[in-house]
């Protein structure tokens, strides 16, 4: 396209642009129809109508406390649920809800030590299992290592964690919270929730020509020659923006366990007085991580191999950033089914053939 | 070379421009990472909460003064009903882990009886023994302990239920 045909459409590619920015919470996320299986506080368990299950052990996925889990459920035709339902499995859902100033004193103790366990035991009755397999993504991973870590007996089978932090030394985050002059107290006791618009700001701000410009920038072009792209754009950019609080009990808890005292990979992280031991996990794990991740880097992650004692350890390394690997437009053909392979056969009544021995690949 | 050609003035606008906003992201993206910049930000983060603090006690001040429900009121009241909500969940727990232990008894009893009549026709009391009494297991530790293994309670009760 010449510059003066650029110029010609440049007025209707400004209209058609606007309309794309003004319509985005418009967009449908999250429309898979699904059960609300149990409910307590600000948590939801659900459970995705499916006809076509053939898997029996269910598959549980667990996000983050920051932004809303329906990124596993982006929008038709790219949507990780719908993947997995398509291929047999049973999958349940919890949500963390939009917490508010009167769950201020939910700290990562009440999700890891209740919420978590008792959406477990929701999902196994729901689904009349013994075992399951939980999926977390960036905090949901660290709330199922707490988990697995802390309970003696529990009935995860399988753990597959998405872009996981695991150890926080010399990420950027540390670099901006883990220093004494910034003072999670403070903050905390200000905001009983911590405002998502915040957090979100936060995050944005560790790519801020990217996020704030490139973005932009990309649709237009899209837009101007034509191929807007806008059902993707709009997904995505609705589920960005859609930031619910954080609790300020479980916000401090995050911040100084995990930045600023690092306490997850040195085993100091106590829970109802009981010391999570990530050497207590021997599930099946699955551990994906993102090349250009600037969240939960795979440095960040990969310490975790040395401290699980599981003998089936699977680790996926692949280029794209801390979202755009689950949820970008090539990870249906790209990462999506590499997960369900790694799923199918620790899926089945039995284990034969899984915990057969040593299992670790990268 | 055949497949050798010219860029248009177009595409090297284009080119620059896409390196220069390259190497500004990168730019920023190293400014960001400085620790004067973490300070930076830990200063304006307080600073946005002590101005918040400030803000959110005048109005609530006004309106308690003017007698309305103030965001702590509401807060209050609503803290009191998530403290209902948490009572209602130990309860459901608990009757469900009773619900089982009684769906288990009763499996164990048919399997009890089914023996019985069954060895009735050639022996004698083959019953007697000690036939799966209800075991809560591990999972079936109190409400308030909901926590490890609870998740495996009574699922075998599940078609008793």
């Amino acid at each position: 396209m010449n510059v003066v045909e650029q110029l010609v459409r440049a007025p209707v590619a400004a209209v058609q642009f606007a309309n794309i920015l003004l319509t985005q919470d418009d967009a449908k996320v999250g429309v898979t129809p699904k059960d609300v299986v149990w409910t307590h506080r600000k948590t939801t368990l659900y459970r995705y109508r499916s006809d076509r299950r053939r898997h029996p052990v269910p598959v549980l996925l667990v996000f983050a406390l920051i932004n809303r889990p329906d990124i596993f459920d982006l929008r038709p035709g790219n949507s990780f649920v719908e993947f997995l339902l398509g291929e047999g499995f049973d999958v349940f859902l919890i949500d963390w809800g939009y917490p508010d100033e009167e769950d201020s004193d939910f700290g990562l103790e009440e999700y890891v030590c209740d919420e978590l366990p008792w959406g477990i035991r929701e999902a196994l009755r729901e689904s009349g299992q013994d075992e399951l397999t939980l999926l977390g993504w960036c905090i949901g991973g660290a709330l199922c290592l707490m988990y697995g870590g802390w309970s003696q007996d529990n009935p995860v089978r399988n753990m597959a964690l998405l872009t996981t932090p695991v150890d926080t030394s010399g990420s950027l985050y540390s670099t901006w919270v883990a220093r004494d002059s910034f003072d999670v107290e403070y903050v905390a006791d200000g905001f009983k929730a911590i405002p998502g618009q915040a957090v979100d700001w936060a995050n944005k701000l560790m790519k801020p020509v990217t996020n704030y410009w490139t973005t932009y920038r990309r649709l237009w072009d899209g837009v101007l020659a034509g191929e807007p792209r806008r059902d993707a754009y709009q997904a995505m950019a609705r589920w960005v923006a859609d930031n619910p609080p954080f609790p300020a009990a479980a916000y401090r808890d995050w911040i100084t366990w995990m930045y600023k005292e690092n306490r997850l990979v040195r085993g100091r992280v106590r829970l109802r007085r009981r010391r999570v031991d990530l050497g207590r996990i021997d599930q099946s794990l699955l551990i994906v991580t993102a090349g250009a991740d600037h969240i939960a880097p795979p440095h960040g992650t990969k310490p975790l191999l040395d401290l699980v004692c599981s003998e089936d350890i699977t680790c996926i390394d692949r280029p794209g950033g801390h979202i755009g690997l689950m949820a970008g437009s090539k990870s249906r053909s790209e990462i999506w089914p590499d997960i369900v392979q790694w799923l199918e056969p620790r899926s089945q009544s039995t284990r034969e053939g899984i915990r057969s021995g040593n299992n670790r690949t990268q | 070379m055949a497949d050798e050609r010219r860029s248009s003035p177009t595409e090297d606008v284009r080119r620059l421009y896409e390196e220069a906003e390259s190497r500004s992201a990168q730019a920023f993206e190293e400014v960001v990472s400085r620790g004067s910049f973490g300070e930076l930000l830990a200063r304006m983060t307080e600073n946005v909460v002590a101005l918040t603090k400030i803000s959110t006690d005048v109005f609530d001040l006004m309106l308690r003064n003017l007698r309305l429900a103030g965001r702590q009121d509401i807060t209050r009241l609503a803290r009191q009903l998530a403290r209902t909500e948490d009572k209602l969940e130990m309860v459901l727990q608990e009757v469900e882990r009773l619900a089982d232990e009684l769906g288990a008894e009763a499996l164990a009893g048919g399997a009890r009886g089914g023996r019985r009549s069954s060895a009735n026709g050639r022996a004698g009391s083959a019953g007697s023994g000690s036939t799966g009494s209800a075991s809560t297991g591990p999972g079936s530790t109190g409400p308030g302990s909901a926590g490890p293994g609870s998740a495996g309670s009574g699922r075998g009760a599940r078609g008793a239920k």
